[in-house]
């Protein structure tokens, strides 16, 4: 069958794509047993900065991915200070509609200072097309797809092997205990919001190349990688990376087989079931509790 | 956390409140200020269509200041009461508001096919006339109501001026028969992409019996990568790709269609989005050469073509909007223009606001192709619709990062280029 | 007494806005059940409506008891999820309804006219749920309103509403007590849903137009949640007074920023979602509950 080879590369580079997108959404998930619900919101942000970077000065958005790390990090100590301190130790409502509040904040900012015009960024390098066999794909989808396996990778080495990911890990299991121990939580959650916001954010600038940038560009991923994470279970990276290969399978072959238009059906099914059915992942052990039931 | 406020205190409050908003005394502004006439118009001017809104109001704005140099209408200068229309709620309400607070007696706008129901239904409540510039909603003047009139041509009229132009322009340069012509149809899944794509699926099976080998739809949403449906396609093996799109999806498809190397004779789309909006020759430079869009006339159009008072009013209308934006005119201005400038020709005959006569002036009206800007002719059907036919309606292509007019060829003097199209590399 | 149009189309829009965050506050507010997908059942009233008005020329009203019907049926499973799924876990799961309600209606060209939507017809007469006047249409929803206060009333004041209040509060508790917290949970996002659908089946009515990406929308969802926090979450009347505070600022600042300078129209969005989170934590009780405190502590002032 010639379309194989195509649809097995299409769903590893776009399964690429909503891993990096989901793994800053799951740590978030796992360690702060918060939904962002502004997480599109701040891939929106990361497209922009890509944006404005080229347009204004001409720069590669490669260039600007080292850049985003320190601006994403700042802008999630920032965001944290001022919006998300206190949210984890507060009610449901509270850490509900702080970041919808966030999401509906940030999208009007973007239409209001930006417009609704769709914009491009297109670098020399954005009509590179690799050939592989029968398959081909673009260069940046590559590119997404290696930092995206890359950034994971250093992520769960961060978490398994540096004290910082292990005080984060002890807090994520038990705060009372961390907090017995002289681990100070909030500088534990303030970092894991940090750090996945930078995750996103580099999403976004990685992402700007092959698709529009306009202020509800969000909408297009956040979705699915609430999807993603709820498979992989909650705070699991790795499960994060296969959960993003899955719902990147389900959307390629159902496309394929069944057409487009009701692939989200297929997919937010397959997340209401497992929310349902099986609330700790298709493969993970935690968050089941926080879950309910 | 329930307050003990007691039902008597809360429910008087709530009843007090309505009552007396209900009885304020107050009449909705009159109209004519002498020598002014009021009309409304309402465009999505905040949220997502807002680009395309905002780019109506100015065609309209446009053409109000040429009016009024021209002697306004009924002899009195032309304004305007502006409403944004964000959603179907939005466009209710503000139509109710330019008609009880502005006193309008005529509303124009809406561009999108949501606004424009809930708009012209307030409208017919208020029994205001509402003068559609742009919406294509096919049912928009089905619904019996006496007060709806369109100037532009419905979702059919997409779909049947498409299939023309495959039928009767490409399919003969391929060599083939209309009959021996395989179609896919690929489309963004909204009220305009799903009223058009049907309208052509129609007409291309029952008027030609094109082949139709695919129908894809797609949420431009949330569409991430074509290349499933670019794989499929390519088993398939269509002649003509008819791809309604919007704006993010156009671009992505065209890219990854290049990617994977997926070959057709040509991609035929409608309207000013998608390959059609300045938005996809930003997106894709140099590699955009080919697809077709039909809109309003573009650059290489013939105004020689046209009738007289057609090329007069043409020529001025082009020179304004030089004037004021410094580029040509794009769709959304030309549809708005157009669509004011035959309102004012029905005022000037019908000399009043009063829908009887108003509809009987409308009704009068009849101009052949070529007499009003954009190339129009004038008809209006008995529900209220300006005949397919009259509103002329051209063919573009993508030609070196910009939209020509290449068809109908009276209408131009370029020509259309690689039919078909062939390699993705030998398109210069 | 003469009318002005504009003023009234606020009010019923006040009104309308009002009842619908008041239905949805039955679930969000009283049984602690927060949704984030309400537009599913306001999305099932108003194709009830505008289906049962078009395809199946029935009365509209016969259309709002079959959108109630259904919504309930939803409602019912929307609230067996709320018995497995907490807080923030639940919310998601609602808006995936919703978004699957959207793609059925927007596919299903056959039934719904997919994405094309439904104008739904004007036929005067009362019947045909079809009022010329405007001042038909206030008393209209005004009764509407006023029926989801009383059902919001009721949860206050009756023993299933103090039992919901502490299965909200306290579930594990609640339980140990013996109150059946599932059925009631469930039944409290049904009767949210029932109301829900009611209000949009009359919207549907009234606006005159039923589009599947706006009724089934995320936004909508967030709006109806909008006006029930800022005002008062859990109380009867805080839905209303946000509504009051959220529609007519809206709808002022539109009369007064059209044309080109109507992209600064948006600025009340960020100012809203900026509210709502500084509301949620620092004024849980919203202003109604706020602005009770105040006359209270201004009582216990004066009587000292």
């Amino acid at each position: 069958m010639g379309a194989v080879p195509q649809l097995v590369i299409s769903t590893v580079l776009l399964g690429g794509i909503y891993a990096l997108i989901a793994v800053g959404l799951t740590l978030i998930f796992g360690i702060m047993r918060v939904v962002n619900f502004a997480h599109g919101e701040f891939l929106m942000l990361g497209m922009y900065l890509a944006f404005w970077a080229f347009a204004l000065w001409g720069l590669d958005p490669y260039v600007v991915l080292v850049g985003a790390v320190p601006i994403f990090f700042g802008v999630g100590l920032v965001t944290y200070a001022l919006v998300m301190r206190g949210v984890v130790k507060a009610s449901h409502n509270v850490q509900i509609f702080t970041t919808v509040g966030l999401s509906t904040a940030l999208q009007n900012a973007a239409l209001v200072v930006w417009t609704g015009d769709f914009r491009v960024v297109r670098p020399w390098h954005s009509g590179v097309v690799i050939r592989l066999g029968e398959a081909a794909f673009n260069l940046s989808q590559v590119v997404a797809f290696a930092v995206a396996v890359l950034f994971t990778a250093a992520l769960v080495a961060f978490m398994k092997w540096t004290r910082a990911g292990r005080i984060m890990r002890a807090t994520a299991q038990d705060v009372e205990a961390a907090t017995l121990m002289g681990i100070d939580t909030d500088r534990v959650y303030r970092l894991a919001w940090a750090i996945g916001l930078v995750c996103v954010g580099i999403a976004g600038v990685l992402m700007s190349p092959l698709y529009s940038v306009y202020p509800t560009a969000g909408l297009q991923f956040v979705l699915l990688a609430y999807v993603v994470v709820v498979l992989g279970g909650l705070g699991d990276m790795m499960g994060a990376l296969l959960g993003s290969l899955i719902v990147a399978a389900v959307e390629v072959i159902g496309s394929y087989l069944v057409g487009s238009a009701w692939k989200e059906v297929i997919y937010f099914v397959l997340f209401i079931a497992v929310l349902v059915f099986r609330p700790a992942g298709l493969f993970g052990q935690r968050g089941s509790e926080t879950l309910g039931a | 956390m329930s307050k003990r406020r007691g039902l008597p205190t809360a429910l008087i409050l709530l009843t007090a409140v309505t009552l007396v908003s209900a009885a304020l005394v107050r009449d909705g502004e009159g109209q004519a200020l002498q020598g002014e006439y009021k009309v409304g118009v309402l465009e999505p001017l905040t949220g997502a269509l807002a680009f395309e809104g905002k780019r109506h109001l100015e065609g309209m704005e446009i053409m109000r200041d040429m009016i009024n140099e021209r002697g306004g209408v009924m002899g009195k200068k032309l304004v305007f009461a502006v409403g944004d229309a964000v959603d179907p709620t939005a466009a209710a309400s503000e139509a109710n508001r330019l008609i009880t607070r502005e006193g309008v007696k005529i509303i124009t706008g809406t561009f999108s096919s949501r606004l424009c129901g809930a708009a012209s239904e307030t409208a017919a409540r208020h029994n205001v006339i509402y003068w559609e510039t742009s919406c294509v909603d096919p049912r928009f003047n089905k619904r019996g109501l006496k007060n709806v009139f369109r100037t532009e041509i419905d979702a059919t009229g997409f779909g049947w001026y498409n299939i023309e132009f495959i039928a009767k322009h490409l399919a003969p340069r391929f060599s083939l028969k209309p009959n021996e012509l395989k179609i896919a149809f690929l489309s963004e899944d909204s009220s305009y992409g799903q009223g058009v794509t049907e309208a052509a699926r129609d007409r291309a099976r029952r008027d030609f019996g094109m082949q139709e080998v695919a129908l894809e739809y797609y949420n431009f949403q949330t569409i991430n990568d074509f290349t499933p449906i670019i794989a499929k396609l390519k088993q398939l093996n269509p002649d003509v790709v008819h791809h309604i799109a919007y704006s993010n999806d156009a671009p992505l498809f065209w890219r990854q269609s290049r990617e994977q190397n997926f070959i057709f004779k040509a991609l035929v789309h409608a309207g000013a989005t998608g390959y059609g909006g300045a938005d996809f020759g930003k997106a894709t430079g140099a590699d955009g050469n080919g697809p077709f869009a039909l809109l309003e006339p573009g650059p290489g159009f013939r105004v020689e073509a046209l009738r007289p008072e057609g090329q007069k009013i043409e020529r001025e209308f082009r020179d304004a909007v030089q004037k004021k934006t410094g580029s040509y005119p794009l769709g959304g201005h030309q549809l708005a223009a157009g669509g004011l400038w035959v309102l004012k020709l029905v005022l000037d005959q019908a000399k009043t606001d009063e829908l009887e006569k108003f509809r009987s002036a409308v009704m009068a009206l009849d101009l052949p192709v070529g007499s009003v800007i954009n190339g129009w002719g004038i008809k209006f059907s008995e529900t209220g619709q300006n005949a397919n036919e009259r509103v002329q309606h051209y063919m573009l292509q993508w030609q070196n990062g910009q939209l020509v007019t290449v068809w109908p060829e009276e209408f131009s003097t370029l020509r259309a280029k690689w039919i078909p199209l062939g390699a993705w590399d030998q398109r210069k | 007494m003469i009318r002005d149009g504009f003023l009234l189309d606020g009010l019923i829009l006040i009104l309308l806005w009002g009842a619908v965050s008041g239905a949805w506050n039955v679930a969000g507010g009283y049984a602690g059940q927060v949704s984030l997908g309400h537009s599913a059942f306001f999305g099932i009233g108003a194709y009830s409506a505008a289906l049962l008005a078009t395809r199946f020329h029935q009365s509209p009203w016969l259309g709002l008891l079959v959108g109630a019907l259904l919504a309930t049926v939803a409602g019912l499973v929307i609230g067996y999820l709320s018995t497995r799924l907490k807080g923030p876990y639940f919310g998601l799961a609602t808006i995936a309804f919703s978004q699957v309600l959207l793609i059925v209606a927007s596919r299903w060209r056959g039934f719904t006219s997919g994405s094309e939507g439904i104008p739904v017809p004007f036929r005067p007469g009362l019947w045909t749920l079809g009022f010329q006047s405007k001042v038909a249409w206030v008393y209209l929803i005004l009764g509407l309103a006023v029926t989801v206060y009383l059902v919001a009333r009721y949860l206050e004041t009756s023993r299933p509403g103090y039992q919901l209040a502490g299965v909200r509060e306290d579930e594990d508790a609640a339980e140990a007590l013996g109150i059946p917290s599932r059925r009631l949970k469930v039944a409290a996002v049904a009767a949210s849903a029932a109301l829900t659908s009611v209000c949009g089946g009359l919207w549907a009515q009234y606006v005159g137009f039923v589009d599947p990406f706006y009724v089934f929308s995320v936004d909508l969802s967030v709006r109806f949640a909008l006006n029930s926090i800022i005002g008062g979450i859990g109380t009867a009347i805080g839905p209303f007074v946000g509504s009051l505070l959220i529609t007519s600022l809206e709808t002022y600042l539109r009369a007064t920023f059209s044309d080109f300078k109507a992209g600064l129209i948006g600025i009340y969005l960020i100012i809203y979602g900026g509210l709502l989170i500084v509301v949620v934590r620092f004024v849980p009780q919203g202003l109604v509950g706020w602005l009770g405190e105040r006359l209270r502590a201004v009582g216990r002032y004066a009587r000292a």
